[in-house]
């Protein structure tokens, strides 16, 4: 039951207005800096590095005036499977040899074989995973869905030069984003309907066939409420006359400012490094 | 229906199902715990198996993309690659395999539904056969399951709507553009603990049950929305 509590706090999508110099930054500014930390995330694949992404993004979110513990919590519904995940990663990786190096054995025990690479996989996955996913809290929760929206349009502009749905494609990513709390409480609340009639939540491997029965049952509902919300949507769209983003003007138009730059160049040039160290001999 | 409300159907439709996506993947409903070196099989795929079926595979390559970003999220994931090129890109085609198959089959009849049965079974018993020649109760076996499978299917799809059919080979085709496609491309990209012998045991382990669950979520979810689209407009 508690791993269905701790879905409605699913943060990611939920903007949190503040003044900080984060919230101020260029929407485009924040999309272009965030691509560039998660490449560097994603190419790092050393301790030295991933622990400084880490670390970067921790005190990014501190400047942005976000509480870490609240960021964090999020993560408590989905750490039980993980772990399970990481500890089975580490017992039986394997591929470790006897002679010293990258993949020398740390223990040896009976069957249990636990190498210097299994450990170093596991770790920095896990840093890996905090860190992108602190980096997707901080972009949602420091920037409006529609300033969201405006940004990536604004990115995917010369895509129109080409004649493809910029726009649209924005407009998707939003109402992602719009919708990915309200689901997720719909969720909650289909796992807590079933779970109160009694539906048992058996989650052994071997039960194959009844966990995707189980599963049918929670995704069935789940579809059929989010297609009437979407019909609800599209209904809404047509009733006000929506004819996409041609020949469409903002109130507020975007302008850069020199803070903007710095942060995407900084961001980019991480994305760099990241990619220079790994190839090098740091440990 | 306007020119434009198509587009509005797709663009709104495209980002619930995106939603869901993420939402699965990001809360690990979508991993269902199985006994295989893999660990867990997964549902995720099945909004970009619906949004091809629905939309066109337009929609579906958006809900896989989604679905790509959502695994490289996701550490049970990335434990094992982090290439992009094994863990993205392939799943971009799932929801396009399923829209083509899909619209493929919407309006074959049941003769022509027939024969590919036929077909699918002569060529299983064919590789039963191949593999009878090296290892003989492996071939009888695989040829006894395949008939039997065969013959479960022949007297399910009798009972069935065409359309029905289509949904349960679309779904099954979407999964299996994904099982194929990224263990392939695990065995391409030489991904550590994953050789072309472990890729097949995955492969038949995980990626048959797979299709069988996403084929009949697929059947399960269109139905349902179905009955809602059929007074608004959708395209079913």
């Amino acid at each position: 039951m508690a791993s269905h509590e701790a879905l409605r706090h699913l943060t990611i999508g939920q903007y949190i207005p503040a003044d900080s110099p984060i919230h101020r930054l260029d929407p485009r500014a924040k999309l272009l800096a965030a691509g560039g930390l998660i490449i560097a995330g994603v190419v790092a694949s050393k301790y030295s590095n991933v622990l400084f992404l880490a670390l970067l993004v921790a005190v990014l979110v501190k400047v942005a005036g976000l509480r870490l513990r609240s960021a964090l919590a999020n993560l408590v519904p989905v750490m039980p499977v993980l772990l399970v995940m990481a500890l089975l990663q580490i017992l039986f990786y394997g591929g470790a040899s006897r002679s010293a190096g990258p993949n020398r054995l740390l223990v040896e025990w009976g069957l249990l074989h636990i190498s210097a690479e299994s450990v170093r996989v596991i770790v920095v996955t896990w840093a890996r995973f905090v860190a992108l996913f602190l980096l997707i809290t901080l972009l949602t929760s420091t920037t409006t869905a529609s300033a969201l929206t405006r940004g990536l349009e604004g990115l995917l502009r010369p895509l129109d030069r080409l004649h493809l749905p910029g726009h649209e494609i924005a407009l998707v990513g939003a109402i992602a984003l719009r919708f990915l709390p309200i689901l997720g409480e719909q969720l909650e609340a289909i796992l807590q309907a079933q779970a109160s009639r009694g539906v048992s939540e058996s989650r052994s491997r071997w039960h194959l066939l009844a966990n995707a029965r189980r599963m049918a049952q929670v995704i069935v509902p789940l579809f059929v409420d989010a297609y009437h919300r979407a019909e609800e949507l599209i209904l809404a769209m047509q009733a006000r006359c929506y004819h996409g983003g041609k020949g469409r003007t903002y109130l507020i138009p975007f302008r850069s400012r020199p803070a903007d730059y710095v942060a995407v160049i900084l961001s980019i040039s991480l994305a760099v490094l990241a990619g220079v160290l790994q190839y090098s001999t740091l440990p | 229906m306007k020119p434009y409300d198509r587009a509005i159907r797709r663009v709104v439709i495209a980002g619930l199902l995106l939603a869901i996506t993420l939402l699965l993947t990001f809360t690990n409903v979508a991993f269902i715990p199985v006994p295989t070196p893999a660990g867990s099989a997964t549902i995720g795929h099945i909004p970009a198996i619906i949004g091809g079926i629905l939309e066109g595979p337009l929609v579906g390559l958006i809900v896989g993309f989604g679905f790509g970003f959502g695994c490289f999220m996701n550490p049970l994931v990335t434990a094992v690659t982090n290439d992009p090129l094994v863990i993205w890109l392939p799943r971009l085609f799932i929801g396009v395999t399923a829209g083509w198959t899909f619209a493929l089959l919407r309006r074959a009849n049941r003769r022509v539904l027939a024969a590919m049965l036929v077909l699918l079974t002569l060529l299983v018993l064919y590789y039963s056969y191949q593999v009878g020649g090296k290892i003989l109760w492996l071939g009888i076996l695989i040829a006894f399951l395949a008939g039997l499978g065969s013959l479960a299917l022949y007297n399910w799809a009798r009972g069935e709507e065409t359309i029905v059919i289509a949904l349960a080979i679309a779904g099954a085709v979407g999964s299996l553009t994904n099982t194929v496609l990224v263990l392939s491309a695990a065995v391409w990209r030489k991904v550590a603990g994953i050789g072309p012998e472990v890729a097949l045991g995955i492969g038949l382990t995980q990626g048959i049950p797979e299709a069988i669950v996403s084929a009949i979520v697929a059947v399960a979810v269109v139905s349902a929305l179905r009955q809602i689209g059929k007074r608004r407009g959708a395209r079913l």
